[in-house]
């Protein structure tokens, strides 16, 4: 019980602080390369589906039962599997893109599936919000589809679409670490191979807090968007 | 002008097809206003989306200026919807954006150039009063001012035709007098054809040429303001002017309704009937005002059976139509009014005490 630092055996010893930093930081950079990247695709893919689900639903512009129940069970499908299943899963899939199962690239293709339905259904959830009124307004005053969507869908909007990707963002860090168990690379892998692998306590307790930090970051600065593009 | 032709509408729901328009014939001039009231319920919001081209009719003929608009599709829908303003309820002003750009919109939509839509824009602002609010957002106004915002909108593009969904539901009385001062002289000045849809029958007696009552998807009273409140028959003359009666004095045993005859009623008839016909009356209630040059009135007078028949006689003569109340419309105790059809959710807008100091004001309140 008196081995506080036993050096002598750095297979089971913790990592020394000072050279934490070292480990942490390629590792952080590594999760928001695959959290950027996959929100990008999210956001633009996803944000898609959304406009087109709310669209096509009785609420929306153009509603079209028979499109809007396939859509909608599509997006179901995406959300129902947990992401380390819907991971596994699609491996043939992930090789077939990527031609690897390994790293940042081949963590994108099953954390991008994930997040699209999901980022849809926070979309739709967010247009659902607006005063139905609203697209009235725009129909009356003789605006064409893509004007209303544009100006009385998303414009009005925006505070809300910040929230959905905030709260999407969060999730895709929590994915990437996810993904870290397959050998993504990032924080999660660093959790899994130092701390859960190797009971290291250094990393392990580094990667906790470094990601507690990093997800209350996330939301106070999306909160703040979010604030910022709220009127009066 | 604004002619609705025949107009029907169904619904294709889980137990069939629903009807919900049955014909209705509708005709609205240049420069008056039609209010359109009914139950909830009676097809209000469905005619109010067919005549702003938000829903197809099943069948009928919506006519601006003499051409049918509700048959048209995609780009001349869109051009057609331009010809009719519509206000809205909750005046849905978009939030994320000023006052000013709200107005804009539909101007910019249609591709009007920059300096004109500014110049549109200005006068629009003042014509409603808000000039000193263009950079205002939405949240920074009263109920009332989002209406005039809603109104200016709606006005933007030179409609020919307004028309004004409950607009007024949810705002004060000052505020809804307001407004309604407002399209009155929108009506006047720029000769549109407004079409009001609204439970609220104080809103309808304010400006209001025209009354359409709907109920059950069809028109069951449609004339002028003042011949519906002229017309002892007309359940909605009789909303319009709401009587709770006093109960009959000790002395008298018969009770008499009386409506203002469209035309000249001498205002001195209770003296006149009184001192040259020396028939007493006991008044009970009633309300008595100016609408232009015409007075509208509907009162409840008591007399001596005896005497009923000369007082009904007397009262003809000066211009009121009069007949003895029947028992199934008098009112019960002080303050129940069984006298009018439940169709405002609302309630009688005049307490009792209210009607005996109306009914004993003869003045313009309008």
């Amino acid at each position: 019980m008196s081995a506080t630092a036993d050096t002598s055996q750095p297979l089971l010893s913790d990592t020394p602080l000072s050279e934490l930093p070292a480990l942490l930081l390629p590792a952080y950079g590594e999760t928001w390369a695959m959290v950027g990247i996959v929100m990008v695709l999210v956001v633009v893919i996803g944000g898609a589906t959304g406009v087109l689900l709310y669209n096509t639903s009785p609420r929306g512009l153009f509603p079209q039962k028979r499109a809007y129940g396939v859509l909608s069970w599509a997006v179901n499908m995406g959300r129902s599997l947990p992401f380390l299943v819907l991971m596994a899963a699609i491996i043939p899939l992930t090789r077939w893109i990527t031609g690897t199962t390994l790293g940042i690239a081949a963590a994108v293709v099953p954390m991008t599936i994930a997040g699209i339905p999901f980022f849809a259904r926070l979309v739709q959830n967010t247009l659902n919000d607006l005063p139905q009124e609203n697209m009235a307004v725009g129909l009356v005053t003789g605006s064409s589809p893509a004007q209303i969507i544009r100006q009385t869908q998303l414009r009005e909007a925006l505070p809300g679409l910040a929230s959905a990707v905030t709260l999407n963002t969060i999730s895709m860090i929590e994915y990437s670490a996810i993904a870290g168990t397959i050998g993504a690379g990032g924080i999660g892998f660093l959790a899994v191979t130092y701390g859960y692998q190797r009971f290291d306590m250094t990393v392990m307790l580094g990667t906790i807090i470094l990601l507690i930090i990093t997800v209350q970051l996330v939301q106070f600065v999306g909160d703040r968007i979010a604030r910022s593009l709220t009127r009066p | 002008m604004i002619e609705i032709r025949d107009l029907h509408q169904s619904y294709t729901g889980h137990e069939g097809a629903v009807e919900v328009l049955k014909g209705i014939d509708l005709t609205v001039p240049e420069g008056s206003i039609t209010a359109v009231v009914g139950p909830s319920g009676a097809g209000k919001t469905t005619l109010s989306h067919c005549i702003s081209l938000l829903e197809k009719p099943t069948s009928g003929e919506i006519l601006v200026d003499g051409s049918d608009l509700s048959r048209l599709r995609g780009r001349q829908l869109r051009s057609a919807r331009r010809a009719i303003g519509t206000i809205f309820q909750h005046s849905a002003l978009l939030r994320r954006i000023t006052v000013a750009e709200n107005i804009a919109l539909p101007l910019r939509n249609l591709g009007v150039v920059h300096h004109e839509m500014q110049d549109r824009v200005a006068e629009l602002l003042d014509r409603v009063g808000l000039l000193h609010k263009a950079n205002a957002y939405p949240g920074q106004l009263s109920g009332g001012q989002k209406q005039r915002v809603g109104i200016a909108r709606a006005l933007a593009l030179r409609p020919r035709i307004l028309l004004s969904d409950e607009s007024t539901s949810g705002l004060d009385p000052d505020t809804t007098a307001q407004i309604l001062s407002l399209l009155a002289d929108l009506r006047t000045d720029l000769g549109l054809s407004i079409i009001l849809i609204t439970h609220e029958m104080d809103v309808v007696r304010h400006v209001a040429d025209q009354v359409a009552s709907l109920s059950h998807g069809r028109l069951a009273e449609y004339g002028s303001l003042p011949s519906l409140v002229a017309d002892q028959d007309s359940t909605v003359g009789g909303q319009l002017l709401p009587i709770a009666a006093l109960p009959l004095p000790a002395g008298f045993d018969t009770a008499l309704d009386l409506a203002y005859r469209d035309g000249d009623v001498d205002p001195e008839w209770f003296t006149r009937v009184a001192v040259d016909h020396q028939i007493r009356l006991a008044l009970l209630g009633g309300t008595v005002e100016a609408r232009g040059a015409t007075a509208l009135g509907r009162a409840v007078v008591g007399v001596r059976a005896e005497q009923a028949q000369r007082a009904i006689g007397a009262l003809n003569g000066l211009g009121l139509s009069a007949r003895v109340r029947s028992d199934a419309g008098r009112s019960g105790p002080l303050g129940t009014t069984t006298s009018i059809a439940g169709t405002d959710p609302a309630g009688p807008p005049l307490s009792v005490a209210g009607q005996i100091q109306t009914g004993a004001t003869v003045g313009a309140t309008a």
